[in-house]
């Protein structure tokens, strides 16, 4: 391990962030090469946490987009405040001033209303812009972000090219319900970020949650057990850390039958499963501690 | 494919290049922006530490999760790791040398033994082929897949149905915001008098195609009735708008069992339903009471209908013709796919299919997964 990763690992540790060496070591890599990070993975293992924490730890703004199908640049880059711009030409009808003018003072910053692709690279101090769940967004929009990924600027008709005051830090996740383009592949870093391992996990939950370790071996256990099943949702950290979280507010001090049926809603989320595991929790518990 | 290692160079470019080139042979897409940033992460210093040297590399040059084991084997094979005696010298040297001495710095992921690596790269060669196998697994006749290719079979599935379904969302969605609406804006300002202060805007409706799907499930389908049927249930949960029947002696609808988010669940309860499976065929009937039963219900001008059959049939050919000539009628495109099509040589001569073809509008086959992904052309442009 180089000593800068190191030191990253440490710095993530003191801010309650549990990072492996293979992804710090990306992280360490994508700020310095100033290069977007895609990060892919099941649902519920982090993703967006890497962002969070990323803002935290230098300091930056957080600028978050959430994509969906059917994202346009209206929600995303930039719209024309149009109804100011109406009361404007209103307000000033009886002066007299030149069409030219006129359309000059209207699409001017102040009757721009910036959404989170502008905002990230025209504000002041640099930020961290996450593109949230990239894979629900459509084709078209992937497209688009291509150039704001490569050269980070934007091109908007009536005022010209924007470049970026500062480079932002890119993070873009994809639960991959979709495969992404190669050409936006290509512009990124790319991390899988798988579920954690059973020392990760726990440490995870040690800095998060507290509590007695002995419970907190189990639950890991349990956990692990579980996402090795065919279910239909398979619990994430969220969920593993939502679970600690119930059982300490319900002053559960080990796992048993009755305190696992009673909060099994915190970590399966489909009648389905939940029925199947509830049947064999005894089953489960023995095979764990065995 | 020849052998490649980073000793063969003299600069941290030059082998970086090499490695590219290696990765490239073995599948990955990798181009020359990559070769230059791997160049600049080793010159960041990445380089000093193996397993750090390994990370970023591997954060470069993988695109997919599926890459990782490709890449994996080729890291492994290019820069075989090995503890060299002047290691601890190039510590020292730091960051800014190693641009300059590269062949020390090169020297650290270091090789002692000559000999010893070129055997056990050889090997180690050998066994990067994922890509290729999977390209061979898309054209393997269902009858033919092994059990042991099963699993890796069905993820290959889910992939290209997945890549499927975005490009047909994609043919059907528009995304424009559509043109402005302009009684409705008027309508929406009569407060605000002659101003149009909230513009309202016109939207077409998409019009959705409808699948129908009628499988073949008699004796003669059994090798292929179980993708085939896989195939429709993984299509089901893509495309909203699908009506499966399957039949062999008599018809049964099955698009309410395909809701079933298990597979196997699906097939217990359609073999609870269908008392008749792996019979005998009689197509012509079984589709003349799709044509009483279902069809006015299922079938409009905007409906696709597929059938997936072998056309061995043991009725009438002229109660087949007609059968199949009335869903003609109704529907806007009718597609049969026949998996002995995919046979060398094989011609539609059983009487069944031989009545039939006049009324259809494509027919193809449909015996590996490269064939029914055709069916995308036939969905796109219906």
């Amino acid at each position: 391990m180089i000593p800068e990763v190191k030191e990253l690992i440490y710095r993530f540790d003191q801010l309650d962030y549990v990072v492996e060496e293979e992804l710090a070591t990306v992280i360490f890599l994508m700020l310095m090469m100033e290069k977007p990070l895609l990060l892919e993975g099941p649902p519920g293992v982090g993703k967006t946490e890497v962002a969070n924490i990323i803002a935290h730890y230098r300091g930056y703004e957080l600028i978050r987009l959430q994509c969906y199908e059917g994202l346009d640049v209206s929600t995303s880059v930039y719209e024309w405040n149009y109804q100011k711009q109406l009361l404007h030409i209103k307000l000033n009808e009886k002066g007299k001033i030149s069409a030219q003018e006129q359309e000059k003072v209207i699409f001017s910053d102040e009757f721009l209303l910036k959404r989170p692709l502008l905002k990230a690279i025209t504000s002041d101090k640099p930020a961290v812009l996450l593109l949230d769940e990239i894979d629900r967004a459509d084709e078209e929009f992937e497209a688009f972000l291509l150039e704001l990924l490569s050269d980070f600027q934007i091109s908007i008709p009536e005022l010209g090219t924007i470049k970026a005051k500062h480079k932002p830090v890119v993070i873009l996740t994809s639960n991959r319900t979709r495969d992404l383009s190669d050409a936006l592949k290509r512009r990124c870093l790319y991390y899988w970020v798988d579920f954690p391992t059973f020392d990760k996990e726990l440490a995870i939950l040690e800095k998060r949650v507290g509590g007695e370790v002995v419970m907190l071996r189990q639950l890991v256990k349990f956990i692990g057990y579980l996402r090795g099943q065919n279910l239909q949702k398979t619990p994430g950290v969220a969920e593993t850390i939502d679970w600690a979280r119930a059982l300490i507010t319900l002053n559960t001090t080990s796992l048993t039958q009755e305190s696992i049926d009673s909060t099994l809603g915190c970590i399966l989320k489909s009648q389905k499963d939940i029925d199947e595991i509830r049947h064999s929790i005894t089953n489960i518990l023995e095979d764990i501690s065995a | 494919m020849e052998l490649s290692h980073f000793t063969n160079h003299y600069s941290v470019r030059s082998s970086m290049a090499g490695f590219s080139e290696m990765c490239r042979q073995n599948g990955l897409s990798v181009g020359l922006n990559h070769t230059k940033e791997g160049v600049k992460a080793a010159q960041l210093g990445f380089i000093r530490d193996p397993q750090s040297f390994y990370y970023s590399l591997k954060s470069l040059f993988c695109k997919d999760f599926e890459e990782q084991v490709i890449f994996d084997q080729c890291f492994q094979v290019y820069w075989k790791k090995r503890n060299h005696q002047y290691s601890h010298k190039i510590q020292e040297q730091g960051k800014s040398n190693i641009a300059k001495n590269t062949r020390a710095s090169l020297v650290m992921m270091g090789v002692k033994n000559k000999n010893q690596k070129e055997e056990a790269t050889h090997q180690e060669a050998k066994s990067v082929s994922g890509v290729s196998h999977i390209d061979q697994l898309k054209k393997t006749d269902f009858s033919k897949i092994k059990s042991v290719d099963l699993a890796q079979f069905e993820d290959l599935i889910e992939k290209l149905l997945r890549q499927l379904n975005t490009r047909l969302k994609h043919r059907l969605t528009h995304t424009k915001r559509g043109k402005i609406d302009i009684r409705k804006s008027i309508r929406k300002n009569i407060s605000s008098r002659d101003e149009i202060i909230n513009l309202s805007y016109r939207k077409r409706k998409i019009q959705k195609t409808r699948l129908v799907i009628l499988l073949d499930v008699s004796g003669s389908m059994d090798k292929y009735s179980f993708f085939l049927l896989k195939f429709i249930w993984s299509l089901k949960s893509y495309l909203k708008n699908i009506e499966a029947f399957i039949f062999s002696t008599h018809l049964i609808r099955i698009t309410d069992l395909l809701k079933e988010d298990e597979l196997m669940e699906s097939m217990m309860q359609m073999s609870d339903r269908a008392t008749n499976w792996s019979g005998g065929t009689k197509i012509g009937e079984c589709l003349g009471s799709f044509n009483d039963q279902f069809s006015k219900l299922v079938l409009n001008g905007r409906s696709v209908t597929i059938i997936l059959s072998d056309g061995l049939d043991d009725g009438d050919p002229k109660v087949m013709f007609n059968e199949v000539n009335k869903i003609k009628l109704r529907t806007r495109k009718l597609v049969w796919l026949n998996p002995l099509k995919g046979m060398k040589g094989y011609e539609p001569l059983a009487k069944g299919m031989k009545a039939a073809l006049p009324a259809v509008d494509d027919f193809l086959s449909a015996h590996n997964l490269a064939s029914l992904m055709e069916l995308e052309k036939i969905l796109s442009h219906a």
